[in-house]
């Protein structure tokens, strides 16, 4: 398979200070792709330069052979390419019928709504319950639920996952990983960067190590490691 | 009687104008996040864009809407001219707030050059008079009294029931999100400030259908809205509203039992006793939000 997002050379930063340095990685060819490695070394950096939330200083990012580094958000948002950033603060004083209505927003996704719609509330029955509630009254995982509902109703060909299970309880975290698994199997690739390696390792083919604004290491299908030998990845060299 | 009438008349007239006003600064807020201090010039080019239009000929109600929509133009180009290159900025609050008293003070003063300082007027809305409960009024004052709760209420339903209102108000809310469901963000910003000009414009054709025009009419319903804002809160449209009306009885009530010359004093102490009881309700606590 070719890949569906190739990252070329990327380098994006905050004003002067360089984050990430001639990044590149490819995702698709092999399934869904995890990143994890430490805090602050990048990876919500890569991904808001891939959605076009950072501009990349230099560097291509071909999404299905069409280069998107530079484009705006929307017109990136406009190829399919949907991104669900990390910390679901979303919009607090949308109710959630709100935020499903700009999921669909861009002209691609709005005539998928209604059967949008039904998927994400099959996925995640407990927001039809919650459906005109604010989302500042909800739990941290039923924001996070409407974080990848909203990006569901974008009609994504592509759907991009910054740490969905950060500081959620053990038990919403396993339900909300099986319904990443349920997307997955719903035929939409993934990226997903995860703390959780367990998770990663069940989910994704393809894992990337970044470290320093860089990938440090990349396990391909075949060279599956176990959780120590990427443990000892994190910590040492 | 005559004493309720006059106080509640004069409050109702009093708020609309101000709450068509502070509805637009709040938009603005709530949407961008920037005060804009040439929310004022808005409203003096308003009524002289109108007077112009009359003077070439036009009827009033053609003048008056045409007037509108030339005011949402303006506001658009001065968004996209001193407001939209500076987004991004940590000190943006400041900056707009200079930014926009520069461009409103060059408003004023092409104003005054191409109109001159003469005191204008425009026509009323309707002509004529009436007395309602031992009260002279004009019909033009009546009108506005009827006409600026249904702008107001025809504005919350476009937040609230159409879907650009819907983005409008996720803008205000979370920038970010906004970019990551494929919101035109800029085009957001800019249709905020053009429907805070036509409002502003409106309120000045109002204005001068009754009261002579100059090119510094803006200046105190400026800082009348700005007082409305930040007693009735900025984070929503209708905070601004109730605000505005519950000024212009206040005003209406000092100015009846007190005279027109204590009434700002008085104004300014209900505002700072606002302040002390809560200060968070100004600037410290930026949670943004159109509701
Ligand atoms: N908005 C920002 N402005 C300046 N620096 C930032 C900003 N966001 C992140 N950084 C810096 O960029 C680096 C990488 O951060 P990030 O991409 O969030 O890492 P990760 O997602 O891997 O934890 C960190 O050093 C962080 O301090
Ligand atoms: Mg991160």
């Amino acid at each position: 398979m070719n890949p569906i997002l190739t990252v070329e050379s990327v380098t994006a930063g905050y004003g002067r200070v360089t984050v990430l340095h001639d990044i590149s990685l490819e995702a698709g060819r092999f399934g869904n792709v995890g990143l994890f490695g430490p805090n602050g070394h990048g990876k919500t950096t890569l991904l808001r330069a891939i959605s076009g939330l950072l501009k990349p200083k230099s560097g291509r990012i071909l999404f299905d052979g069409q280069d998107v580094a530079g484009l705006s958000a929307r017109a990136i948002v406009g190829t399919g390419l949907i991104h669900v950033p990390q910390g679901n603060r979303l919009f607090p004083d949308l109710s959630i019928a709100d935020c499903m209505a700009l999921g669909a927003y861009s002209s691609r996704a709005r005539p998928h709504e209604a059967e949008n719609r039904e998927k994400v509330i099959k996925l995640f029955p407990k927001l039809a319950e919650r459906w005109r509630q604010r989302v500042r009254t909800l739990s941290g995982g039923e924001r996070q639920m409407v974080s990848i509902g909203t990006a569901l109703m974008s009609h994504p060909r592509l759907l991009i996952l910054d740490e969905p299970t950060l500081g959620l309880a053990p038990k919403i975290k396993d339900e909300l990983c099986a319904s990443v698994m349920d997307i997955s199997r719903g035929g939409v690739p993934l990226i997903v960067v995860e703390q959780d390696i367990e998770f990663l390792l069940e989910l994704t083919q393809q894992l990337y190590l970044v470290n320093h604004g860089a990938v440090a290491t990349e396990i391909k299908p075949g060279e599956s490691l176990d959780h120590g030998e990427i443990m000892s990845m994190y910590f040492g060299h | 009687m005559s004493a309720l009438a006059e106080i509640l008349f004069g409050g109702l007239f009093q708020g609309s104008l101000y709450a068509m006003m502070a509805v637009g600064l709040a938009l603005v807020w709530t949407t961008i996040g920037v005060f804009n201090f040439s929310h004022g010039v808005f409203m003096m080019l308003g009524a002289y864009v109108a007077w112009q239009l009359v003077e070439l000929g036009l009827p009033a109600a053609v003048a008056f809407p045409v007037a509108v929509v030339v005011m949402a133009g303006v506001g658009w180009i001065l968004q996209a001219s001193v407001v939209r290159p500076l987004i991004g900025r940590p000190n943006i609050v400041l900056v707009v707030v200079i930014t926009t008293l520069a461009a409103g003070s060059l408003i004023e003063n092409g104003a005054l050059t191409i109109w001159g300082p003469r005191s204008k007027q425009i026509p009323a809305l309707i002509d004529g008079n009436a007395t309602i409960g031992g009260v002279g009024v004009s019909l033009h004052q009546i009108a506005i009294i009827v006409i600026t709760p249904l702008i107001l209420a025809a504005l919350w339903m476009f937040l609230n029931r159409t879907r650009l209102g819907l983005a409008l108000r996720a803008v205000a809310q979370n920038e970010d999100a906004s970019h990551l469901v494929g919101l035109n963000v800029t085009a957001l910003y800019g249709l905020a400030f053009a429907i805070a000009a036509s409002l502003a414009g409106l309120a000045g054709i109002f204005m001068g259908g009754y009261r002579f025009m100059s090119p510094v009419m803006g200046s105190d319903p400026l800082l009348k809205a700005l007082i409305v804002v930040v007693f009735g809160g900025i984070s929503s449209i209708s905070g601004p509203i109730f605000a505005a009306y519950l000024i212009g009885f206040f005003e209406a009530a000092c100015s009846y039992y007190f005279g027109l010359y204590w009434t700002p004093a008085l104004l300014f102490g209900v505002l700072i006793l606002t302040l002390m009881v809560r200060p968070e309700g100004i600037f410290a606590s930026r949670s943004r939000g159109l509701a």
